[in-house]
């Protein structure tokens, strides 16, 4: 088939998103089937696009000589969008229900529509221009949804995100001059595509500054706090664009960058590169700590989120294929995870109406499968085998170990400790919950379950069954992850 | 391979079956556990028979499943069906009035079965570990069965130590994947030969240490050991303590064997740990004042004995004395099977004490055994085996432990070399605590079965002559008990010793019972009686009753039923103190942001503190300079020019 065609998926959900604004339709019934309609469409034709497009790259629109729209469906694209497209339809499911009772309802399914479009257009860029201009596009189409509920905290968290993200955008605008200058405009290439003639010390500033410009997204340390400050937004927003699309988005930029502009052979050895290395490995300590001290449910998720994102950075920073395989595993599985907890966090919240871990004590007998696959959830988070999240952290310690050096070491001791934070995060919350101290039970006078209806429980129990699923028999994937790793796809 | 995968996953999928049941049809759940444990045995007994083979099932995680039939595995396979079917049988009576949660507590046990065989038959460290882990978290719900403040605390600690136990054998294992390039129990020994990262095993080795070291409560990690197994129901807390910590074990002395066989920093670490887990576990149950802790905190003892014979097993390996080696493997390998039968006879007894008594106080429950001579004889049997009485079974294997001590003390040049001096130092504190362990079940034995309550009326209850367990649970309990002497007897315990280390071990009744092995075994009982009778009698009894040594310190009597436990506390402590470190530096990264508050906007007012967080530095400064006149232009422009700024800076000054 015509690789011109990728746009296909691309133009769908933002055109039809777009149309939502102007369509306004008053029934619910009907904006869901559209919407929902959209959405499985592209991902059918994503998916088409995954076994029939070629890797060869197509240019679409040239602004000069250098700077060129450019789209390819590589291995990292067939992952990262596939990834997305499973997700997006399934959460829209959950988004129906969670959004039932809030007005302006087009609004918000216009932009949650448009960003899985940008989303698909960030995994298919195929140059440095290209991505950069969907990264931008992705923040200004966000920051309506984070902002959504036009309170005080959520018009500051969208001011804040806005400064972040488009702050950060900036900062790696540097990174996509300097590599359209000095590599082959920019193109995606395994292995770098650095050409001579440059400064070294000037590549590696630019790949620090690429690194922690689109390391905005990706919640690195200093600039994670957008993250979760963001979690005021409603739950369909932190489960898919929070956990998964927006932040993923970040790291693919990251994988991007390291293992296709500058290449892994440049910068290995580099202060650069150590400097990424032990700001990641700082990150996802800090973070999994500063989520132990958190008392908002959806908060302390977030800054599991950019822990795990750090998780990635750092598989990503050691610079071998094995790192980047358990960095792109980790990737797709704490998607996986994260959306499953989030949207139990959320039904939580939905039903309830209570947003504290302190409000969790004896919930679990009132919303049994909820809290049970939220448990599951939590055991795959912490890395407990039979699950997937074993999976990627079983890669990523053999990757840090088998690079060793003091980054290396102090990455797999970072692992292990947040490994046990994170027991204590998430695990904390269900014991609480199923397992209530005499006499602290919320809910004692208030018997009967009443877990979430069905609309919402559908995604979290799919979740739930991948992630189990994933977790007994990953080969298939990981194989694949492989594959894309060793720079054969 | 369909008998072992049957072994291990028949149970795991009755499990959700035994919960539908509990929930529908309460009474048929003990009958149906009943007959999967006890199919589980029969299928062991086949498995023990020769039916089984070894086989790898190809996996996906970058190891596949592989189990082994060697005798050792299937041996203890065994052994761990017999107290599951013994505890289910025992269990029938003791769950007759409390039904909460009924079909949860066999669901678990039956996914904990399944995962034990699992541990038990695999081959190679992978396997083990997966069935470990859900071996950690299926058993937590026996502790906090009951759901009483002490079962919930207790559970908060046996998760944190597993989860920790887990994680750092999920790094130990990692490294000797990268170190040795397999995990393969037989394939260890030959990869490690040729590889070229000595010190990576030697991390991995002790990381694996720590991990099962965790389960088997060894020292610094057993605090959840005495805490736990109280709590747990009586015929759950049987399997704590008698299987689930021999599979801790499991994994050190597969680490013993085949990861770091012949290195002696190795040996002397766990000789070193084994030694103070026995005397911590030893002291700790001699002035403990409730029935399952003092017996909890006798596994924990009985756990470093074990610890010893294996330190003393790579130690002989590592000077290259096949013999001495081939007897610290007996001796261990026959205090793992005696341990683990006498703590199913023992608990099982208590489990009646708690049916009838629902307290475990020792001065609540003083004298309560006076007429109830089939559970004095079956208890008598237990304490008297696990005390190593000559001609029970305890006493074969601590005198072959001690003889490996001893053995080792002259093997290593006894005092004048500090190798030497310390396993001389070791043999007696191994006596010592053996000691103890006499002392320790006499005062238990004494105060239920042969002394008065100091409530006559109470004791007027206690003497009437009453039913006081059901004829099936008198069966599970005897019937365990007669084991002991049976065991003692050399022929037997030498045939067992040798099926399951495949070695030629050679007891007989000269052998064993000539003076100078007897001499141990009655020093250490004639410490005891004098611990006895001097430290229990008179100052741990006080008033008549007995006391905890916080009460003799403070003078006053508490509820012994409550203990308290500062190690959480700290524990929360020290977490929190980092958490609030960091928070302080999260606060300072929202510093930025406010400071482009001041050059940007006009809003400074207070915001909710769960969205906002005022920032370290920008708080500071937001309260002195809130009315800043704005700057026209959007955060991007500003930001924008800051960055070219900087990289003009940053440009200037690199060249």
């Amino acid at each position: 088939m015509n690789p011109i065609l990728l746009l296909v998926p691309i133009f769908i959900p933002i055109i039809g998103g777009f149309l939502l604004i102007p369509l306004k339709f008053k029934e619910n019934r009907i904006r869901n089937l559209y919407s929902e309609a959209v959405v499985c469409l592209t991902s059918i034709l994503v998916w088409v696009a995954m076994f029939t497009i070629s890797r060869e790259p197509v240019e679409v629109y040239s602004f000069t000589q250098g700077f060129s729209i450019d789209f390819r469906l590589d291995g990292a694209a067939r992952l990262f969008a596939g990834m997305v497209s499973v997700m997006w339809p399934l959460v829209m499911l959950y988004a129906f229900d969670y959004m039932k009772k809030t007005t302006r309802k087009n609004m918000f399914f216009a932009f949650y529509i448009m960003t899985y479009g940008i989303t698909l257009g960030v995994a298919f860029s195929s140059n440095m221009t290209t991505m950069y201009t969907f990264f931008e596009m992705l923040t200004l189409v966000t920051i309506p949804l984070v902002s959504y509920y036009e309170s005080r905290e959520s018009r500051y968290a969208g001011r804040k995100y806005a400064a972040f993200c488009i702050g950060g955008a900036s900062l790696g605008f540097f990174a996509v001059v300097m590599t359209t200058l000095y590599g082959q405009a920019g193109n995606f290439i395994y292995g770098g595509c650095l050409n001579d003639g440059f400064d070294p010390e000037m590549m590696q500033l630019a790949f620090l500054f690429g690194f922690f410009g689109f390391g905005v997204k990706a919640a690195v340390f200093p600039l994670h706090d957008w993250l979760p400050t963001a979690s005021v937004a409603p739950t369909p927003v932190t489960a898919l664009l929070h956990a998964v699309a927006v932040v993923n988005s970040g790291v693919f930029a990251i994988v991007r960058l390291t293992y296709y502009t500058f290449g892994t052979d440049f910068l290995k050895d580099t202060p650069a590169r150590d400097l990424a290395l032990y700001v990641s490995v700082f990150s996802l300590v800090f973070a999994a700590w500063m989520a132990l001290g958190e008392g908002h449910f959806k908060r302390r998720l977030a800054y599991s989120t950019v822990s795990n994102l750090s998780y990635m950075l750092y598989g990503l920073m050691l610079m071998t294929p094995a790192g980047l395989c358990a960095a792109l595993l980790h990737m797709l599985f704490h998607g996986i995870i994260k959306m499953s907890l989030f949207l139990c966090a959320g039904a939580f919240m939905h039903v309830t109406g209570k947003s504290f871990v302190s409000d969790t004590v004896g919930v679990g007998k009132k919303m049994p499968v909820t809290f049970a696959f939220y448990t599951l959830g939590g055991l795959s988070l912490t890395g407990i085998p039979l699950f997937c999240g074993f999976v990627s952290k079983w890669k990523l310690l053999q990757a840090g170990i088998a690079e060793g050096g003091p980054g290396g070491l102090a990455g797999v001791f970072a692992l292990l400790l947040s490994a046990l934070l994170c027991a204590i995060y998430t695990l904390g919350i269900s014991m609480r919950a199923f397992f209530p101290p005499k006499g602290e039970d919320l809910y004692e006078k208030d018997p009967g379950r009443k877990d979430a209806n069905m609309l919402m429980l559908i995604p979290i129990i799919v979740f739930g069954i991948i992630n189990i699923a994933v977790g007994i028999y990953p080969a298939p994937i990981v194989a694949f992850v492989e594959k894309i790793a060793a720079g054969l796809l | 391979m369909i008998l072992i995968l049957g072994l291990i996953f028949i149970p795991m999928l009755c499990a959700p079956v035994a919960y539908v049941i509990g929930r529908k049809k309460e009474k048929a759940t003990e009958p149906f556990a009943m007959v999967v444990t006890a199919a589980e045995l029969l299928a062991c007994m086949c498995l023990l028979s020769g039916w089984g083979r070894d086989f790898t099932l190809q996996g996906g995680i970058s190891v596949s499943l592989s189990f082994t039939t060697r005798h050792f595995h299937c041996a203890y396979a065994l052994i761990g069906a017999f107290m599951w079917a013994m505890t289910t049988f025992f269990a029938k009576e003791y769950f007759q009035k409390e039904r909460e949660h009924i079909g949860r507590y066999w669901m678990f046990l039956l996914l904990t079965l399944g995962a034990t065989e699992g541990v038990m038959l695999s081959a190679d460290f992978m396997t083990a570990f997966i069935f470990f882990e859900i071996l950690s978290f299926t058993s937590f719900t026996w502790v906090i069965h009951e759901e009483t403040k002490e079962a919930i605390t207790a559970a908060y600690t046996y998760l944190f130590i597993a989860v920790f136990g887990g994680m750092v054998l999920f790094m130990g294992l990692a490294l000797l994947q990268k170190g040795a390039g397999t995990l393969v129990f037989e394939a260890l020994p030959q990869a490690l030969a040729v590889s070229d990262h000595p010190l990576m095993v030697r991390g991995a080795g002790f990381c694996i240490l720590l991990g099962f070291g965790a389960k088997a409560g060894m020292f610094p990690l057993h605090i959840w050991l005495p805490m736990a197994h109280p709590v747990a129901p009586s015929p759950a807390s049987a399997l704590l303590s008698g299987i689930l910590t021999k599979v801790g074990i499991y994994g050190i002395l597969m680490t013993a064997l085949y990861v770091l066989p012949r290195d002696s920093a190795f040996g002397v670490v766990v000789l070193v740990l084994g030694l103070i887990t026995m005397v911590i576990g030893a002291v700790m149950a001699l002035v403990s004042v409730n029935l399952k802790r003092t017996m909890a905190c006798s596994s924990m003892s009985q756990i470093g004995f074990i610890l010893t014979g294996i330190a003393m097993l790579v130690l002989f390996e590592s000077a290259g004395e096949k013999e001495g080696a081939e007897n610290a493997l007996t001796g261990l390998t026959l205090h793992m099977v005696n341990h683990s039968l006498i703590k199913l006879t023992l608990f099982c007894a208590a489990g009646v004490v708690v049916m009838r008594c629902h307290t475990l106080v020792l001065d609540e429950i003083r004298g309560w055994g006076r007429n109830k001579t089939l559970l004095k004889i079956a208890f008598a049997l237990g304490a008297l085996g696990i005390s190593g009485v000559p001609l029970f079974n305890g006493y074969l294997s601590k005198t072959l432990l001690h003889e490996a001590i001893a053995e080792g003390a002259a093997c290593f040049g006894g005092f004048s070399q500090p190798l030497g001096a310390l396993l001389k130092v070791s043999e007696w504190i191994f006596l010592g605590s053996g000691g103890l362990t006499f002392a320790y079940m006499l005062k238990l034995f004494i105060c239920i079965f042969a002394e008065r309550n100091k409530d006559a009326k109470r004791q007027a209850e206690f003497d009437v002559r009453a039913n006081y367990m059901s004829p099936l649970s008198g069966v599970v309990i005897f019937g365990s008990s007669l084991l002991m002497p049976i065991l003692g007897q050399p022929f037997v315990s030498s045939a067992i010793a040798g099926y399951m280390t495949e070695q030629e071990v050679s007891l007989n009744y000269a052998g064993a019972f000539s003076w100078d092995s007897l001499q141990g075994g009655l020093i250490s009982l004639g410490f005891g009686l004098i611990i006895y009778l001097v430290i229990v009698r008179k100052v741990l009894i006080k008033g008549g009753s007995y006391c905890t040594v916080s009460q003799l310190l403070s003078g006053e009597k508490e509820d012994g039923r409550h203990t308290k436990d500062g190690k959480r506390g700290g524990l929360n402590v020290g977490l929190s103190i980092v958490t609030e470190f960091f928070r302080i530096i999260d606060m300072g990264m929202d510093a930025p942001l406010q400071l482009l508050k001041i050059f940007l906007t006009k809003e400074q007012k207070k915001e909710d503190r769960h969205t906002q967080v005022y920032g370290f530095f920008g708080g500071a400064l937001t309260g002195k300079r809130g009315e800043e006149h704005p700057i026209a232009g959007g955060f991007s422009f500003a930001l924008m020019m800051t960055c070219i700024g900087i990289l003009i800076i940053l440009y200037f000054t690199i060249r």
